[in-house]
């Protein structure tokens, strides 16, 4: 039958491209003969699409991979002439090839590095077998609701009640394991070895729900009685000086535990961090009555459904578990809050595994913020996008120069397709150098980049594999488009006139002047962020918090919750008030920054308040330099002062809207509403005990040992001789504690550490910034080597005519300055914004005012003008006889 | 010969090349498979597999002679080789062996 139909050409054009040549005409008539007989059983339209189709199909490596890319005796000696004449261009203007391949190099490991960055991130326990199952048990809370206040009325904890979990395990269906994972700090003893070390009680369940391998023990077993512990190795060479150390015994606070099981420790991106678990049963808040009132939370709890466990069903047992056992305190709730039954006031959810780690709004150890990923890697996809089109821009303008050689070669015979080759080679090797250049660049920035981000980030053999396969497609690409251009550009003109010099056209690139801006306003956009941030972490860090956090040692005495704190305190004192190096000694139950802090809940006329109450020394006022701006302050030498008696701060007053404050009582136990309560001795003005993230709260202080006990010591230091100080001070310790770990901070350096994670975004802003200047650097300084290279001719026109250095410098530059302030229009208002809800994190933060723009964007037009003076000053310079001989 | 493992749809194009002698080529391979089989195969994939098959030796190809149909082009025709039948046939024995090892298999009713 002939073939009387009309197959689609397009279609089999595309076969013929991708199929090797002997194939070719077996497949295609396959093809053919299937669309014949497609257009009699189902009509040619229908064929017509059936053999597009199937010609789609051969789209296969199985095929493709089957050309041969056998070259040809003669185009083999043209390659090795293509390589040499490469080799040479790039060797012979060393400092441009270098310059072209930078910018690709700083874009491919900016990239490489954002993406490890969010690849640690979403790898968060990801390594738990059974993740689709484990799920952590979360709160909806009502927190109550001020007037005025824009803040949502509720907040999420993960903290559930104690009885959750083995309620959980017996009265829910689909659950097939539950555990706590509570986290505290114990003091472990072996032998002369003691360590306050953080430790995490959970149930015997936790063995069988996560994946932390056991080294030793048998995870079945594990935790059915009470008194076995679990270390890490780690741990276990601390104390024991070896690994198996199974049926050792070793001391928590004083009770004997014995070592039942070594874990491997978790790595970095576990969400559960120990290196210690005991049993939960050991804990002291383990018992009867908080299991009963399930009002007291404290206690993180982690399930694992069973394998065909419906989450619908669980969320409707869970909601029935709140009611049973918070349905009264609820009701009680309402009833206080004035709500109606209908507001939800405890609502019980549960949170993947796998989505702790960015679930920002439940405070856990290492939780982080998700959009800061996104943020990050737009930044690094623009950030590539742009040196990529710089690198075609430079590479353009570089090639331009060529056209000499073009024109020779053309009339030497070449074909077109063989300078485009020949232009294509050259980029591709210069792409793919900067490839190489451009992971060399990651290891040796990935030390210095896990310390600015405060991650453990290394480069697997499957990722490198995995970019190396992506950088070099992307390097091809790159470096054909880069190459292409200029080929096909330049090999047009006919070669007689380019010899003759009559050649002036204008090389024009359109796309890269918005391509300027566009890199412009990005650039401009970090510089503004780093410099607001730079300006609000100076700002925190060196506001006066309204006391003196300097130059002061803490010193827990880890003496416990009783009068030996007390005990240790007053001998301390005495041994180091004898060191010159110290002036005094105070102690209080929770130093400020990075320690915990007491909120007493009471009522007020049936409105519910809120304190912070410290519970310090007669000393501890004047130490910290907090000024009593009303009645006075704890003496020593008055004994009442111990019973009773409190400090408050001004907002406190301002809260209570007292008039006289002094000798005003104040009852702040919920417990007791009968008492009458403590009575103000002395107002101090109003400082920062909160980090600077909070407003200044209602507080007080207090030296009656019934509200708290002060067992941190406190010791104001000289500045000169620190570690002679710090000698000292632990040799006085060991004499008065000799049973317990010297364990020191410093005031300042715990309150600078409230902001490490703010400070840690700062640094990665920094580093995107300076990747950005850089790169965008780059995209200006091959734009102004195109524009001086198109007036070459004008510029010597105008030399002739008289024009001095200045006036053809200003004649090149003018334009770039214009494109900088183009894009820092459009920059401000972006920046403004996204600093304006980073600003909101705190309640004390710098005010946005035009000199951080103005000084913003003349850091950016100096680094412009930096980049584009090079060319400027070179065409400005130049000899009008070399660039006019030719007219 | 050397084990070399051949796939489920491998052994089939393979088979289907012994039974269509002289007229194994693409298409026909297609359609037969979707006569005697019932099974709709693409036409990209047998292809594929004939050049695998080619390439382990098992079978070997040579250009038929033109036609008018088919826009004139020339078929690629494909021979079983001794060693696709010696193949074919140590798949085949192998099979029976297993099955015999099998106890008595009793359909039951139901699914």
């Amino acid at each position: 039958m002939e073939t009387s139909n009309h197959p689609p050409r397009l279609a089999l054009r595309f076969v013929k491209w991708i199929c090797p040549a002997h194939l070719y005409e077996g497949i295609e008539g396959d093809l053919l003969e299937a669309f014949d007989a497609d257009v009699v059983a189902l009509g040619e339209r229908k064929a017509r699409w059936q053999l597009r189709r199937r010609a789609l199909g051969f789209f296969r490596p199985g095929i493709i991979l089957r050309n041969r890319f056998t070259l040809s005796f003669m185009s083999m000696i043209m390659v090795r002439n293509y390589f040499t004449v490469a080799t040479r261009n790039i060797s012979r203007r060393k400092a441009y090839s270098f310059i072209n391949a930078f910018g690709l190099s700083t874009g491919i490991a900016f990239c490489l590095l954002i993406y490890l960055f969010i690849n640690d991130e979403r790898s968060f326990d990801q390594f738990h077998e059974n993740k689709d199952r484990l799920f952590r048990m979360k709160a909806n809370v009502y927190r109550g609701h001020r007037e005025g206040e824009s803040k949502s009325p509720y907040f999420e904890m993960a903290h559930m009640s104690l009885g959750l979990a083995p309620a959980l395990k017996s009265e829910v269906p689909g659950v097939q394991y539950a555990t706590h994972f509570c986290q505290s700090r114990a003091l472990l003893k072996h032998d002369d070895k003691i360590f306050n070390e953080a430790i995490a009680y959970v149930d015997a369940d936790f063995f069988s729900m996560f994946s932390f391998p056991l080294q030793e023990g048998n995870a079945a077993k594990l935790f059915s009685t009470p008194d076995e512990v679990v270390l890490t190795p780690a741990l276990a060479r601390k104390y024991f000086g070896r690994e198996d150390v199974l049926g050792q015994t070793l001391l928590v606070g004083t009770k004997p535990f014995t070592v039942m099981g070594i874990v491997q420790e978790p790595p970095a991106n576990s969400s559960l961090q120990f290196g210690v678990l005991l049993p939960m049963q050991s804990w002291g808040a383990y018992n009867p009555y908080n299991l009963e009132h399930w009002i007291n939370q404290g206690f993180p709890t982690f399930v694992q459904l069973q394998a065909n466990a419906n989450a619908q069903a669980f969320r409707a047992s869970i909601e029935k578990i709140t009611e049973k056992y918070l349905g009264d305190e609820m009701v009680k709730w309402r009833e206080q809050e004035k709500l109606s039954a209908d507001v939800p006031v405890y609502e019980m959810g549960f949170t993947k595994i796998t989505d702790i780690h960015l679930e920002k709004a439940i405070a856990w150890d290492n939780v982080s913020d998700a959009q800061y990923s996104w943020i990050l890697s737009g930044v690094a996809l623009l950030i590539l996008c742009i040196a990529c089109i710089n690198y075609i821009s430079l590479a353009l303008t570089s090639s331009a120069k060529r056209r000499m050689e073009v024109g020779i070669r053309k009339s030497m015979g070449a074909f077109q397709k063989q300078l485009v080759y020949q232009f294509g080679v050259e980029s591709i090797l210069l792409a793919f150098l900067s490839m190489i250049i451009g992971l060399a660049m990651v290891v040796l920035a990935l030390p210095a980049f896990n310390s600015f981000t405060g991650k453990a980030v290394h480069l697997g053999a499957r990722d490198l594999a995995m970019f190396i396969a992506v950088a070099l497609g992307f390097a091809l690409l790159v470096g054909l488009v880069a190459g292409s251009y200029p080929a096909f550009y330049l090999s047009r003109f006919k070669p007689a006139q380019v010899l003759k010099g009559q050649f002036t056209s204008r090389l024009t690139a359109g796309f890269s002047r918005p391509l300027v801006v566009m890199q412009f306003v990005l650039s401009s956009f970090l510089i503004i962020s780093s410099v607001i941030m730079y300006r609000q972490m100076e700002f925190i860090t060196t506001k006066d918090l309204g006391y003196n956090q300097h130059q002061v040692v803490i010193i827990p005495t880890q003496a416990g919750w009783d009068e030996n704190s007390a005990r240790v305190v007053d001998n301390f004192r005495a041994r180091a008030l004898q060191h010159p190096s110290v002036s005094m000694v105070s102690a209080t139950d929770n130093p400020f920054a990075g320690f915990e802090y007491m909120i007493f809940g009471y009522a007020v006329k049936g409105e519910n308040k809120a304190i912070y109450g410290y519970t310090i020394d007669p000393y501890y006022l004047q130490m910290l330099n907090i000024p009593v701006v009303q009645g006075r302050g704890f003496s020593p030498d008055m004994p009442a002062d111990t019973v009773n008696t409190i400090v408050v701060n001004e907002a406190l007053v301002r809260d209570m809207k007292w008039k006289d404050p002094i000798g005003q009582y104040l009852n702040f136990h919920a417990s007791d509403p009968t008492s009458k309560g403590a009575q103000v001795i002395g107002v101090v003005k109003d400082f920062h005990f909160l980090s600077l993230e909070e407003t200044i709260k209602p507080m007080f202080f207090s030296i009656d040992k019934n509200n708290g006990r002060a067992d941190k010591i406190l010791v104001k230091v000289a500045p000169q001789d620190m570690d002679l100080t710090l000698d000292q001070l632990q040799k006085d310790f060991a004499a008065v504690a000799p049973d317990k770990p010297f364990e020191y901070s410093f005031l300042d350096e715990n309150v600078a550490k409230q902001y490490a994670a703010y400070a840690r975004w700062m640094n990665i802003m920094g580093f995107s910034t300076a990747f950005a200047i850089l790169i965008s650097c780059l995209g200006l300084f091959g734009l102004a080597g195109i524009n001086a290279l198109n007036r070459t001719k004008e510029i010597g026109i105008r030399k002739v005519m008289g024009a001095d250095m200045k006036t053809i410098f200003i004649l090149l530059n003018r334009q770039y300055v214009w494109l900088a302030l183009l894009a820092f229009v459009i920059a401000v208002p972006l920046s403004t914004y996204a600093m304006n809800r980073w600003l909101n994190n705190f309640q004390f933060h710098i005010t946005l005012q035009w000199p951080l723009f103005v000084g913003s964007m003349a850091i950016g037009l100096l680094v412009a003008l930096a980049a584009v003076s090079y060319h400027a000053l070179k065409a400005a310079r130049i000899n009008p006889a070399d660039t006019l001989k030719y007219e | 010969m050397g084990k070399e493992y051949l796939g489920e749809f491998e052994e089939l194009v393979l088979t289907m090349v012994g039974i269509l002698q002289e007229e194994a080529y693409g298409n026909a391979i297609v359609n037969e498979i979707k006569e005697r089989m019932g099974r709709e195969s693409n036409l990209s994939a047998v292809h594929v597999t004939l050049y695998r098959l080619e390439d382990k030796g098992l079978i070997k190809s040579k250009m038929g002679g033109a036609t008018n149909a088919r826009g004139g082009r020339r078929k690629r025709i494909f021979t079983i080789t001794n060693a696709g039948v010696a193949m074919l046939r140590a798949m085949k024995d192998a099979r029976m062996d297993l099955w015999k090892l099998v106890p008595q298999l009793k359909f039951i009713g139901g699914r």
